[in-house]
């Protein structure tokens, strides 16, 4: 178990091309499950393989422990790695698969077979452990790829999407195994996924990355309630936050014809803002007085049993705003209902820079 | 379930019948032509055996079969010493091109370096050159490295011949060997030579079955290589053996029949055994 750091660690592809990392500064606590999020492209697969010793460092450094592992090869790093297409040996049945890396590393035959038992029997694959892999499930390969990284009792466990080729409902069962199973062994993790639902159900904390750059890097809940620019607060959250341009007031902000109070935001007025609000922070309200509140006409309502979801669009705008309600409540398509912003939740950013005020 | 059901069931079964008569002729004209293809096609391997089961005599005036022609070949062509060396030279060509072209397509595929391009275009240019162009100075080389009094003049010039196409189709397939398979390595702890050794190996099967039977076929059944090569009548390959018995005894046919048997038996019986690999290691590499 080890403590991981990027130290300003930046790769660099093309002299004519924005880095791939950019100066990434980010400290993982030992026994800590850090999820890496981003759109395609943001450097999150690319960091960790940094990590893993299969991309250079082209600038700064990376830490395992107190460790500087930037030049050293990446056997000797403790590192095990869980690949998006499991990257299992298709010659090899599963107890050789998972056997292969201490087999290198020398490790005595009993030793292999007992790590191999034990991780079989903790991942349920004693039933599987002589076939090769093209004898099993997407997610019997998903799980030997995880043995294959457990038997080699790592310091630091690296995950690359390994969820990305199952089905929706296994990803969901295996998702929550995976952080069972990081929770118990206590091995330091670092996971990447494209997935916020996926990176908010799983870390501890959670670094959302975009085009190289580190956007945040905070608890899940932390991304949620306090996100640090307007394009941490679009990506967090599903449905993705509305965010509403404005200009702001004396002690407030006035947004498509309505007026907010912003408690707890120092800005001058007269400043250029976008406002953020949750789904959950608009309600259907027709009692509200006009000055308070967003009239949406209702393209699309998503019922989902507890909850519906309304898609309209602003009266007056082309802004489209999503608002949820109670599931037995929601107003047909078509409809215009009036929707009031609750201001105990809102986000004020500044417009220009994208930045949290 | 209601009439209406039993109808509808009736209805469609009824439906379906139609759809198999009409599939059934069709079946059965593709069935008739392909039987027409094959007997063109299997004909000449039956007029070998037919003949090479008759004297001269009963070849040229029709009727009977015997021995009397295998007798002949027995006597007159040293087919036991001549499938000993077409097997010798075969399987040492093909070891030196499966070394050369697995190494070199792993290296291709999976490293990369500055003129690898410039490299892998000059080895494929080499399947552009004419086997009959080089031969002549081929023979001027290896005869003043006295090579042509042993196996290895005509073993260096075949896995030379083959070497171009066998790293090209080795090329091609570890580029469809997943490049996450090869960092799992790198991860577990291995060198690329290991890799190499240890997983893209065992995985490039299909391929390397490929090569070898493709390779043996076309040595197996070569008269050039070997007539001007292989230059001591112990070393003659079977194929070299069978050329010099039909200069000497044009008008023995059945003799013929019968050494040409001798000869592509063993070609038939390895494609025979190894064709389904063929499919699988020539069609690997494409797509996904």
């Amino acid at each position: 178990m080890a403590t991981v750091r990027f130290a300003k660690a930046s790769r660099i592809y093309a002299a004519n091309q924005a880095p791939a990392v950019n100066r990434l500064d980010l400290d993982i606590a030992d026994g800590e499950m850090c999820v890496l999020v981003g759109p395609s492209g943001s450097g999150k697969s690319t960091a960790l393989r940094m990590l893993a010793g299969l991309e250079p460092v082209d600038d700064g450094a990376i830490f395992i422990g107190e460790r500087d592992v930037t030049e050293v090869e990446p056997k000797r790093r403790d590192i095990a790695m869980v690949f998006q297409n499991y990257a299992l040996y298709p010659h090899m049945t599963v107890r050789d698969n998972m056997g292969f890396a201490l087999k290198m590393a020398g490790v005595s035959k009993p030793e292999i077979m007992r790590r191999v038992d034990e991780a079989a029997k903790l991942l349920e694959l004693e039933p599987y452990l002589d076939r090769r892999p093209k004898a099993l499930s997407g997610g019997q390969r998903q799980r030997v790829a995880m043995g294959r990284a457990i038997v080699r009792e790592p310091q630091v466990f690296l995950m690359d999407e390994p969820l990305s080729n199952l089905d929706a409902k296994l990803r969901v069962s295996t998702r929550t195994q995976i952080a069972s199973l990081q929770r118990r062994l206590g091995i330091t993790t670092v996971y990447v996924t494209h997935d916020q639902v996926e990176a908010m159900t799983m870390g501890d904390r959670v670094a959302v990355l975009k085009d190289g750059l580190l956007q945040q890097f905070d608890t899940p809940i932390g991304l949620y309630d306090r996100p640090a620019n307007l394009f941490v607060a679009g990506f967090i959250g599903s449905p993705a936050m509305n965010l509403l341009a404005g200009v702001s007031t004396s002690g407030g902000a006035n947004v498509l014809g309505a007026t907010v109070a912003t408690p707890g935001t120092q800005v001058a007025a007269d400043t250029r803002i976008v406002l953020g609000v949750r789904s959950e922070d608009l309600v259907v309200d027709s009692d509200a007085p006009d000055s308070e509140c967003l009239t949406l006409n209702v393209e699309l309502v998503e019922e989902l049993g507890s909850d519906a979801y309304i898609y309209g669009i602003a009266a007056g705008s082309d802004t489209r705003i999503v608002a949820r309600t109670a599931g037995r409540q929601a107003p047909a398509r078509g409809e215009r209902v009036r929707v009031r912003i609750r201001p105990e939740h809102l986000h004020v950013f500044d417009e220009a820079t994208g930045v949290r005020l | 379930m209601t009439m209406s059901d039993l109808d509808y069931s009736a209805q469609v079964l009824t439906r379906h019948k139609r759809r198999s008569t009409r599939r059934i002729v069709r079946d059965g004209v593709l069935l008739v032509v392909m039987m027409l293809v094959a007997v063109v096609m299997l004909y000449p391997f039956y007029f070998m055996i037919n003949t090479s089961f008759k004297s001269n005599d009963q070849f040229l005036n029709g009727g009977g079969h015997s021995f009397a022609s295998w007798a002949k070949l027995n006597a007159n062509l040293p087919w036991a010493r001549e499938l000993l060396n077409s097997t010798i030279v075969c399987f040492s060509a093909i070891a030196l091109i499966l070394i050369v072209s697995t190494m070199a397509g792993f290296a291709f595929a999976k490293l990369h370096y500055r003129v690898q391009t410039f490299v892998f275009l000059g080895i494929v240019a080499a399947l552009l050159i004419p086997m009959q162009s080089i031969i002549i100075p081929a023979f001027v080389n290896l005869s003043r490295v006295h090579l042509l009094t042993s196996y290895w003049g005509a073993v260096l010039l075949y896995a030379a011949l083959g070497t171009p196409f066998a790293t090209f189709l080795m090329t091609a397939y570890f580029r469809g060997l997943p490049d996450d398979v090869i960092e799992a390595g790198i991860i577990d702890g291995l060198s690329y030579g290991s890799i190499f050794r240890r997983i893209a190996l065992p995985m490039a099967v299909p391929a390397i079955v490929t090569i070898v039977v493709l390779q043996f076929i076309q040595i197996w059944d070569d008269l050039l290589v070997g007539l001007l090569f292989l230059q001591n009548t112990d070393q003659r390959t079977i194929t070299v053996g069978l050329g010099v018995l039909a200069s000497g005894r044009t008008a023995d046919f059945p003799v013929l029949m019968a050494g040409s048997l001798v000869s592509a038996l063993p070609a038939i019986i390895v494609f025979l055994i190894f064709q389904r690999f063929l499919i699988n290691g020539l069609t690997a590499g494409i797509g996904k």
